[in-house]
This record gives structure tokens, sequence and C-alpha cells, in this order.
């Protein structure tokens, strides 16, 4: 309905997507030092995968996926340090210097932020599939009604 | 030894698990590989008073441990469970037609019983008991309920779980005041301990057994148990698993037994089981019901002389245990053949096997026998050493195990006669049932032991060493005893044949009546309970899961509002006042004023944009407050909310149903109730802090630990990481069951047994 009625609609998602995304990551590594983080990058990413969803450029579904990665990345995070000796959740601080970005200190907790990230993506996905956004997209003459 | 024996055991279930199903009825020749390895080991060291140990601990500290110990009782019992084992894998090869679905499930499972009942039997640790314990009633309801698509069979498979697990639970509860009070968890080290723990540890485990044994009021789950094919009722519900109960009780004696109810409660429980089971036995027709009632009867009087305590009564305790395995055995997979042969195992309902089936009636002779106590069978010296130990006690002890003894005695040898009369004797009003031929596989183990039978009455000697070695393990006094091929003309052996005669002449009156058979009360009774848990539980459900969206809303706000008050009296009202600035008293106007438009509008969209309006109000407060986290999150969460009421609206009328108008006024009150409340709740904890809050701490920190500048994120993601991991896997939860509810329902969940459609 929306992708077919609406044009403008469809091109500006199609266009803000990756400005989207650029964001989601400013967001995402900015965390550490300035507002943001894992969750908020998640919001703008499930943002993301809504509007196309509902825009129709890509269909619902794979939620589960992105919930197992996700949930299976921050437990992984959380569960090493034991391996090691150390205490659950324990981190790893890394300092490295890279061109452009300056000093970058960074630790385990990137990667437990980016199990958060994926998780709030998986379950905004998990609200598409659930309230039928495929279907939402098409046309109100071929829409099946929701079960 | 015992790891590589458990571990044989395990690999041959996987092994059958995995390929059992393409290996037809060859599948068994597997299966007995374990147990044929281990009778071989322990055939070695019964009468051995050395013990074997084996232990891996867990976690030290709460004594967990996996501890096994073989010692001389334990070796006669692995030689029951993995003797009879590999003759019932033997026998069920011919029980069973060659290539019958499920052979694989049904063959690991039984293998899988059989390791329970190993480790169960050279278990030390209390907990390691447990597990097994535990295991063995597991596995026994998947085999009771092998054929699970017969309603009978999975009711009476329900039951036996019920019944025996929550013993387990009781025998849990026991054994953990044993380990408490005796300082240790293992069982050879436990000495006698006494006091109120060992009294209510003693009921504990008089109970349990009572549960796993088939003791009455607990016994009404083993006729039902019958619905299992005869190789599984030959071997967990007469030889292996009910006498579970009777280990522990054997086991728990030296330890609670000087307690006061100890002696009393198992002389109940045994004795009433003795005669009540005799008398069960006497009224069915269906053999191997009759067999099950005899089961319980027999082990009754295990369970009376293994109470009472006495060096005599342990000793015949533990001969009558293993003679009962053997003959028992034996007496099942006679039924079971007659039932494949002929087609039924009713004894008004067979003729003439007598003679066409010699071999059976051979081996049924002489188990029935062992069975009644009568030379030259094993039965008889362990008979007979019972009515010894009750003649060798003092005063009302003597005077009701005697009585019982002689009684359920008495009636056993009745229902004996009774039985082979109706298996085997020609009726006159019958032609004699058609038999099919023999099968070999059956034949070889029904053989195997009838001869043991008689082998155990010719070379007692090897018996009594491994009886008496087993009973000195619980009684030292026992020593001195042993089974006798002819005791000389004592008092015991005048009132066996009393026994005997009066038995005989019950049995042969009562074989030529028929009786109304009993109905199952009890089983009914625990079928009528387990109904009723179950009604009340729907009705229960119903109530308070009603599925009314607003009715849970108004709920919760109601309890919400009086789990506001205590805070609301809190509130220091020196501390509050209206506003830092007019900044925040125009953003929380506009929230209100959002709030209460979202509840009036009669236009779906417009109260969607409300509640925008109210978050984003909010994400001002926080930008006003100097959060920028909260308020960037915050406004995220608004951009995901809208997208999201744009996907649920699209599938709703643009307005509200007319008819819901007239809930505006309900639906302000719940809402201004639960905002008051919470605000009340947020100003009362928040007007009179405590101490200094730990910012300062927080970002100090966050710097040196976390390596971040924003102190919030480096709480989320380190501090208190454990926290958000909580958090995120609510997220998942969430999900999972948005997608559950949102799933189409592909195929209808049949609706619960009993259940009213």
């Amino acid at each position: 309905m929306i992708a077919t009625r609406s044009p403008i609609v469809r091109l500006g998602i199609r266009a803000a997507s990756p400005l989207a995304l650029v964001i989601a990551a400013f967001l995402f590594f900015g965390g550490h030092n300035r507002p943001g983080g894992g969750f908020a990058a998640g919001l703008v990413l499930g943002a993301v995968v809504a509007l196309r969803t509902v825009a129709g450029l890509q269909r619902s579904g794979g939620a589960t996926t992105v919930l197992g990665a996700g949930g299976l990345l921050a437990g992984a995070v959380a569960v090493s340090p034991l391996l090691f000796g150390n205490t659950l959740l324990d981190q790893v601080v890394v300092s490295t210097d890279l061109p452009l970005l300056g000093t970058v200190k960074s630790g385990s907790a990137i990667i437990f932020d980016a199990g958060v990230t994926l998780i709030v993506v998986g379950l905004v996905m998990a609200l598409l599939d659930g309230l039928s956004a495929t279907d939402l997209a098409k046309d109100p003459g071929t829409r099946q009604s929701a079960s | 030894m015992i790891w590589a024996l458990l571990g044989l055991h395990l690999i041959g279930c996987a092994v059958i698990a995995g390929i059992g199903d393409g290996l037809g009825n060859r599948v068994f020749a597997v299966a007995a590989g374990a147990p044929l390895v281990t009778s071989i080991w322990v055939i070695g060291r019964v009468g051995d008073a050395n013990a074997t140990t084996a232990q891996i601990t867990w976690v030290a500290g709460l004594d967990l441990e996996l501890a096994f110990r073989v010692g001389p009782l334990a070796a006669l019992l692995t030689l029951v469970v993995s003797g009879i084992g590999v003759l019932v894998f033997g026998y069920a090869a011919g029980y069973f037609a060659n290539g019958i679905a499920g052979v694989g499930r049904f063959t690991a499972t039984l293998l899988a019983f059989s390791t329970a009942m190993v480790g169960l039997v050279w278990a030390d640790s209390i907990w390691t008991l447990f597990v097994f314990w535990e295991l063995t009633s597991i596995t026994s309801f998947l085999l009771v309920g092998y054929k699970n698509t017969d309603a009978d069979a999975r009711l009476a498979a329900r039951r036996a779980l019920l019944i025996t697990v929550a013993g387990g639970l009781v025998l849990l509860a026991g054994l953990v005041i044993m380990a408490d009070s005796a300082g240790t968890g293992r069982l050879s080290e436990m000495t006698n301990i006494g006091g109120t723990s060992a009294a209510v540890a003693s009921v504990l485990v008089l109970v349990a057994a009572a549960t796993k044994s088939a003791q009455i009021p607990f016994h009404v789950w083993l006729p039902g148990a019958m619905a299992a094919p005869t190789p599984v009722s030959a071997y967990l519900h007469s030889a292996t698993m009910v006498k579970a109960g009777v280990v522990l009780v054997a086991l728990a004696g030296p330890i609670v037994g000087d307690a006061a109810p100890w002696t009393p409660l198992g002389i109940s429980f045994g004795l009433g089981s003795m005669l009540w089971g005799a008398i069960g036995a006497l009224r069915h027709r269906d053999a191997k019901l009759i067999l099950a009632w005899g089961t319980i009867s027999q082990l009754g009087l295990m369970v009376a002389l293994l109470s009472v305590g006495s060096a005599k009564a342990t000793f015949a305790a533990i001969g009558l245990l293993a003679a009962h395995a053997v003959f028992k055995a034996a007496l099942f997979m006679v039924v079971g053949e007659i039932d494949v042969r002929t087609g039924t195992r009713r004894i008004d309902e067979l003729s003439g096997l007598r003679a066409s089936m010699p071999l059976t009636f051979a081996v049924a002779l002489v188990s029935a026998a062992s069975m009644a106590g009568l030379p030259p069978t094993l039965g008889f010296p362990a008979k007979e050493a019972a009515v010894e130990a009750a003649l060798g006690l003092a005063g009302a002890e003597k005077a009701v195990l005697l009585s019982g003894v002689i009684a359920g005695s008495v009636l056993t040898v009745a229902y004996t006669t009774r039985l082979m009369i109706g298996l085997f004797g020609s009726k006159p009003d019958h032609t004699a049932s058609a038999v099919a031929p023999s099968r070999l596989a059956m034949a070889i183990p029904i053989g195997i032991l009838g001869v043991s039978t008689l082998a155990g009455f010719v070379g007692l000697g090897w018996v009594t060493t491994a009886v008496r070695a087993a009973a000195v393990q619980l009684n030292p006094s026992a020593e001195v005893y042993s089974l006798l091929r002819w005791p000389g003309l004592t008092t015991a052996l005048f009132i066996s044949t009393g026994i005997i005669a009066g038995g005989l002449a019950v049995g042969v009156v009562l074989a030529r009546q028929t009786m109304s058979e009993p109905r199952a009360v009890g089983a009914q009774a625990v079928d009528e309970l387990v109904a009723g848990v179950l009604h009340a539980a729907r009705w229960t459900t119903g109530r308070v899961q009603h599925g009314s969206l607003p009715v849970y809303l108004v709920t919760m706000t109601v309890v919400a509002t009086f789990a506001a008050v205590p805070f609301a009296l809190g509130i220091d009202t020196s501390a509050v006042y209206l506003s830092d600035n007019g900044t925040q008293l125009v953003l929380a106007v506009l929230a209100v004023a959002g709030a209460v438009a979202s509840t009036t509008v009669t236009s779906r969209l417009g109260a969607a944009l409300a509640l925008g309006a109210v978050g984003l109000a909010v994400a001002g407060l926080f930008v006003a407050h100097g959060a920028p986290d909260l308020a960037l999150t915050q406004l995220l969460v608004e951009t995901v909310v809208v997208v999201g009421f744009v996907l649920g609206l699209g599938h709703l009328h643009r307005r509200f149903p007319a008819a819901d108008q007239v809930w505006v006024g309900v639906r302000l009150t719940v809402a201004g109730m639960l905002g008051v409340a919470v605000g009340a709740a947020l100003i009362g904890s928040s007007s009179a802090p405590v101490g200094v809050p730990p910012v300062e701490d927080f970002v100090a920190e966050s710097q040196t630990t976390g390596g971040g500048n924003n102190v919030v994120n480096v709480i989320l993601t380190d501090m208190r990481a454990l926290d958000t991991l909580g958090e995120i896997m609510v997220l998942v939860i969430v999900a999972v069951g948005i997608l559950a509810l949102a799933a189409p329902s592909r195929d209808e969940t049949p609706a619960l047994e009993g259940e009213p459609t």
C-alpha cells in the first residue's frame, strides 16, 4: 500500500537508509564517550528496518537469527572471562592509535554492546513479523487478513 | 572398572537409540552385552566382603559427588539386576515379533533402566542414590507407557510416575536429613543417628520405600503398570525396580533403625501389603495381575523383616529377595509365553496347558514351589529363615510378625495353587487351548531361571555365602546364620508344614470358585485426584488469566495504587517543590495534556500521536534535566513506537468503536490513578535520600576500569553489565513471545486428556 501509493516515501527511505546506518555506527562507537551506545544504535537500525519493510524494500522475517546471534554474542562475552579464571563479565580494555580516529580505547564491552544492538534490532524485526508488516506493504487487494 | 561398566551401558544405550530400529530383534543381543559383562564381573565379587569404589567429586563443600561402592549387598543385587537383565533381553527377542516398529526406542529405554538400576544399587553418595532412584522412575514411566497410543497404558504410566517420583522427593528429604545428622553424604560412612531427625528421616525413608516397592496404600500403581510388555513386567516390576524400596529399607535400617517410628511403621507397611497383596492375588483372574499382587505381598514380607532389623530377619529378607527375583521373573516370563502362544493369560480361559506346554509347566511348577516355600527350591530355605526370624523375636513384635507371616504365607500358598491350577489345569467345560509353536528365545531364559531356582537349592552353600556377606554388611551379627537344606524337626518346620497344608486346601477350593474381580479402587482414587488437580488448575487459570486486556490493566493499576501508598506516606513535604524552571513546567503540562488527549480522542491515529507527544515531552524533560543519554534513547524509542503504531493501525479501523466512548471516564480514572500512584512513589522515594549518591565514584571508576568517558554507558556495559545482560535476555524472551503469539496456529494442539471440549 505504502510502497505502491507513495514513490516519494519509498525513494526517501531508500536514500535515507545509508545515512541512518552511518548514524547508527556513530552512536554505537561513540557511545563509550558520548551519548549513544548499543541500545540507541539498535533502535536506529530497528527504525531503518521497520521503514524499509513498510515501504516494501525488504521482507520481514529472520528475527530469530538476529536475536540468536545477539544473545549468543552477549552471552559469550559474559561467560568467556570465566575460562581465563576471571569473574563473569570481566572486561578487557584495549587502547590503540588509529588513523583518522586518534587514540581509540575500547574493550570487550563493545562486543557485548554489539550483542545488545542485535537483540534490539531482532526485537523490532519480531514486532514487524508479528504485525505482518510485509503484508501491509502490499496492495490492499492482495493483502491477506492477519490470522 | 565401575566407570568402564557404566560407560559400556551408556554406549549401548546410545548405539541402540541411534541404529537400533534397523537391527530388528538382533538389537536385544546388542543390549544384552553390557549387562552380561557386568554380571560376569560381579559374580566373582559376590560374597566378597571387600568393596570396590569409584568417585568423582563435583562440589566438595556441598558433598556433591558421584560415588559408587560395590560391597557384598551391591554385588548380590547387581547379579540380580544384570543377570536377569541378560535373560530379559533374550526373552524379549522371542516375545516381540521381529521387525516391530519402535524396537530401538524400547530397547534403549530398557537398557537405560538397567543402567539406572545398576547405578542405584552401586550408589554410595546420597545424591547419586537419589539421581539413579529417579532415573529408574522415569525409565519405568517410559516403559509402562511404551504403547503410547493406548490410553490405559498412558494413564497407568502417569500414575506410576506420579507416585514413584513423589516418593523420590520424600526420599530426598529423608536423605538430606540423614546426611545432615550424620555429617556425611556417604551411606557407607553413616553411623546410627538418633533424636528427632532420625524419627523424621525414618518415616520419610519408609514412605519413599513404600512408593517404590508398591506397599499399601501406595501400591495402586503396580497393577496398572502391568500394561507394559511382559519383559518389562518381569524385569522392572518383579525382579528389580520394585526391589529398590526394599534395598533402601535395608540400607537405612542401620542408620535410622533405632528411631521410634521405624519398626511399627515398617511392619504396618510390610504386613499390610503382604496380606492385602495376597488377597488381591487370590481375587484376580488375569495371571499377570495375580503375579503383580503377589509381588506386592512378597515385597511386604521383605519390608516387614528388614524394618524389624534383627540379624536373623535381615538375613532372611536378603535370602527372600534373591529367591523372589529368580522365581518371580520366571513366572512372569511363563505368563508372557502363555500369552504369546495362546493369545490369553486369563486363568479362566486357559485349559490343558500342562500337556501342551510341558517344559513351561515344569519351570512354572518349580518357580511356584519356590514362591510357596516348598523344597527342593531356593524359596524353601529363605521362607524357613523368615519363619525362624519371626520366632526369634519377643513380645508383641513376635506375636504380630509371626501371625502376619503365617497368615500371609497361607494366602501365598493359596494363590500360588490357584494360579497353577488355573494356568495349567484341565477344565472340564473347556476344550484344550490352542497353542502356537514354542520360541527358542523365550524358552531358554525361562529354562535358565527354572534351573537356577533348583540349582540355588542344590548349591545352597554358595547362595548362603552371598546372602550372609550381604546381611553382614547391614548387621554384623548375621555372621552366624545359614540357609539350610534340611533344618531338622524345628518349630519353624512344623509351622511351614501347617502353612502349606492350609494354603493348598484354600487354594484348591478357591480355584474352583468364580469370584468377581476387584475394581481398581485405589487407582481410580489416584486418577480422580489428578483430574481434580487439573480441574482446579484450569478453573484458577480461567479466572486469573481471563484474557481481557482492560481488566488486566485495571487490576494492575489498582494493585500499583495500593503498592504506592507506603511511599506516598513517606513523602517529605518540605523537600517537594513544583519545578526548577519554566521549561520543565511547560513540558510537564504538555505531557499531561497528551496523556488526557490519548484517552479521549476518537481517532486511533490521534491517540497514537497523543502518546507520541507524551513521549517527546518526557524526552524534553530529560534534556532539561541534563540527561542527554536518556533523552536520546527516549526519542529513538518514540520513533520506533510510532512506526509500530503505523503498522498496527494499518490492520485496524481508523476510529475506535463507538461503544468505546462510554468508557472514557473509566480510562481517565485508571490512567489518573496510575499516574498519581507512580508519581507519589517516585516523589516518596526521592524525597528522602539516604547517604550521598555514588556519582563521583562512578565517574572515577568509569574512566579507570571501563576506559570510557560516558558514565551511563560504562555502567550499562561494564559496571552493571550483569543487569544489562538480564535486561537484554528479557528483550529476547519478549521477542520470542511476539513471534510465538503472532505465528499462525499451524496445528491445533490436541485438547488435554479428560478436558471437556
